[in-house]
């Protein structure tokens, strides 16, 4: 391997370390922490709700502080999972069965310590991963034109459906609904308006800050109103030492390893991403055991594994979008977004054109990583005390956020009847069992995937059977094919729906 | 006679022919031209067409499995919190940014079922008012309406 990557580490370094940049990358690692400590709001909203505030930033500092809310929530999730019980976010979900167990016992400690090591040391074998592993696909993808674009897309969709939870034909049909919203506005070639109902605010193509604000951020809100409150009550042991001890290290070294490697592998599969690493690292945890039965009751390896899987598939998930310009899942997308924002277009180019952006980021979420772990050790009691705030006060400020960043974009009262147009449709979705988070995905990939289908078929004069007569593509394709081919054996079906079952 | 089987893939695929041929009708004057030579109506057409059997087939299927009934919806949170939410938009212009958060704040509280309290939906009211001018236009330095408006 060519170890030139060393040097840009260290350029990138170098661009991430200054002040203002480290700065940013603080801000985002906090916020991340706080919304992944409070339940009942995601990253998703989150990242969406911030957008507008780092339109004033440089591309490279705003990219940090995004990406650092990505990953500080799953450190934040862990926490509330461990001593409440409660999962901040989807993706600490396991840590629930057997960190809280640990919590009972008056382990807390052991269970925090181990849940924040095993994430530094994914987090930083994620940032290695991505440093080794994206200069060559990036190299990779320079071949491409069209049609293997095209194919890559199609590819990227047809697996994010397959990791999807749900109705595959739903989630199928989410993402052409999302390809179809992609398109309203200017069609870029012919200049002619498609689906604007002569709304001005429309031409230039919808804002997808209104579309994830209603259908995430003020859902969830309401999703939450529908049900009882419940009062959050923490463990009332008190946290002694928060260093595991020599024989927890013994324990779960060996589980730390084993998450990082599954969870840095599924952070790169499209619509993998955290949540699928976290279960499949719990399950990989379970099945390994020399006793089974220990989990659930506090076993220190279903703590370690998935915290370190979910953490290392927060860093990977950006190789496809850095090299490829394929969002694997909602989050990158809403990443892909705000590059295109700066006048950025994510892709193999960026690492030629703007390689300090790549590598300042690389190297951001490695000093993150040690930034969420020296920070949060001895902030732990102010995350628990935060979660005593109640939800009837919550969430007017939630909203009032996503309402004020929403207007301060565009200072247009349409954003605002978009949103609640929205936050509509995201209800109607919600009742129908339809998850949404895929039509996100083709949102952010419509306009892409038309201009590259439409240059394609000026290449072929028409001929489709030029996707298959590209090697590359050809390969994409039948990739592709053979996914779409899986899901239909009653094999893998069964085995995706005992998958998320436990969800 | 056939019956509904899983009311919630019915709406789904209801849903999905519906935005199917919203598609359809709404993008019926765009060009469509050829493959080599797409026009801006083509590739609309194509998801739309997509959208619509996916819908069918959705619909089709929740005739012959069983699935959950469709949730009861309740209203009143939906409405309270857009209701806010449109508030907002359209009174910022007007009275500016902290009185529009404080009526927002304030409409918001009535999508819980419990009690109204006004002291505290008072306070947060004001509270979430002043705090946003301070922390966006002072801090953020975003140009809103602060006080009264333009």
């Amino acid at each position: 391997m060519d170890l030139g990557f060393l040097n840009n580490l260290i350029d990138g370094f170098i661009a991430a370390g200054s002040l203002n940049n480290l700065f940013f990358c603080l801000i985002g690692c906090m916020l991340g922490t706080l919304i992944g400590v409070l339940p009942g709001i995601g990253p998703i909203p989150t990242i969406a709700m911030l957008l507008p505030v780092t339109y004033g930033l440089g591309p490279l500092t705003s990219l940090i502080m995004l990406a650092g809310i990505y990953y500080g929530a799953q450190y934040g999730g862990s926490t509330t999972s461990i001593l409440v019980n409660m999962p901040g976010e989807a993706s600490s979900v396991v840590t629930c069965i057997d960190g809280h167990q640990m919590a009972k016992q008056g382990r807390a400690g052991a269970a925090l310590g181990v849940a924040a090591l095993g994430s530094f040391f994914a987090g930083c074998v994620g940032t290695v991963f991505i440093a080794a592993f994206g200069p060559p696909l990036a190299a990779f993808a320079q071949k491409f034109s069209s049609p293997e674009y095209f194919a890559l897309m199609v590819l990227g969709l047809v697996t994010a459906v397959v990791m999807a939870h749900g109705s595959l034909v739903k989630a199928v049909a989410m993402i052409l609904i999302g390809l179809l919203f992609g398109l309203i506005g200017t069609d870029v070639n012919t200049g002619v308006q498609r689906f604007t109902f002569g709304v001005e605010e429309l031409w230039d193509g919808m804002d997808f800050l209104p579309m994830v604000i209603g259908m995430f951020g003020i859902v969830e809100i309401i999703k939450n109103l529908e049900g009882p409150e419940v009062a959050r009550q923490a463990m009332s042991t008190r946290i002694r030492d928060l260093w595991p001890s020599l024989q927890d290290f013994k324990d779960s070294w060996k589980a730390v390893l084993r998450g990082t490697l599954s969870g840095s592998l599924l952070g790169i599969v499209p619509g993998g991403g955290v949540v699928l690493a976290s279960f499949a690292a719990y399950t990989i945890e379970k099945k390994l055991a020399k006793d089974p039965s220990r989990f659930g009751k506090g076993a220190i390896e279903g703590v370690a594994g998935p915290e370190s899987a979910n953490n290392a598939a927060s860093q990977t998930s950006f190789i496809p979008l850095l090299t490829l310009g394929l969002p694997s899942n909602a989050i990158m997308a809403l990443m892909m977004g705000a590059m295109m924002i700066q006048g950025i277009a994510p892709g193999s180019a960026v690492m030629q054109t703007r390689p300090d952006l790549f590598w300042g980021m690389v190297a951001s979420m490695w000093i993150g990583n040690l930034m969420l772990v020296i920070i949060n050790m001895p902030m732990i009691g102010l995350w628990v005390k935060l979660l005593s705030v109640p939800y009837r006060l919550l969430y007017p400020a939630i909203i009032m956020f996503c309402m004020i960043g929403i207007y301060s974009t565009s200072s247009s009262f349409v954003q605002i009847v978009l949103t609640a147009i929205f936050t509509g449709f995201g209800y109607l979705l919600l009742r129908l069992d339809c998850e949404p988070a895929p039509l996100i995905l083709g949102f952010i990939l419509g306009p892409l995937m038309e201009e590259n289908l439409r240059r394609s078929m000026v290449l072929s004069r028409g001929d489709p059977m030029i996707f298959f007569s590209r090697p590359i593509s050809a390969t994409l394709l039948v990739l592709a094919l053979i996914v779409v081919a899986l899901i239909v054996l009653p094999q893998f079906r069964k085995t995706r729906e005992v998958a998320f079952v436990e969800d | 006679m056939i019956k509904v089987k899983s009311p919630r893939d019915f709406g789904a695929g209801l849903l999905f022919i519906l935005i199917g041929l919203g598609g359809f009708w709404f993008g019926r004057n765009l060009n469509i031209g050829i493959a080599s030579r797409m026009g801006p109506g083509y590739f609309p057409m194509m998801l739309s067409g997509l959208i619509a059997a996916l819908g069918l087939l959705v619909m089709i299927k929740s005739f012959a499995i069983d699935g959950p009934e469709i949730e009861k919806p309740q209203l009143r949170p939906l409405f309270f919190i857009v209701l806010s939410m449109l508030a907002f938009g359209y009174l910022i212009e007007r009275i500016g940014l902290a009185f529009s958060v404080a009526v927002m704040i304030i409409i918001a509280t009535f999508a819980r079922r419990a009690k109204f309290d006004i002291k505290e939906t008072l306070l947060l009211a004001i509270g979430m008012g002043v705090f946003a001018v301070f922390v966006f236009i002072y801090g953020l330095g975003q140009t809103l309406p602060a006080w009264w408006g333009k």
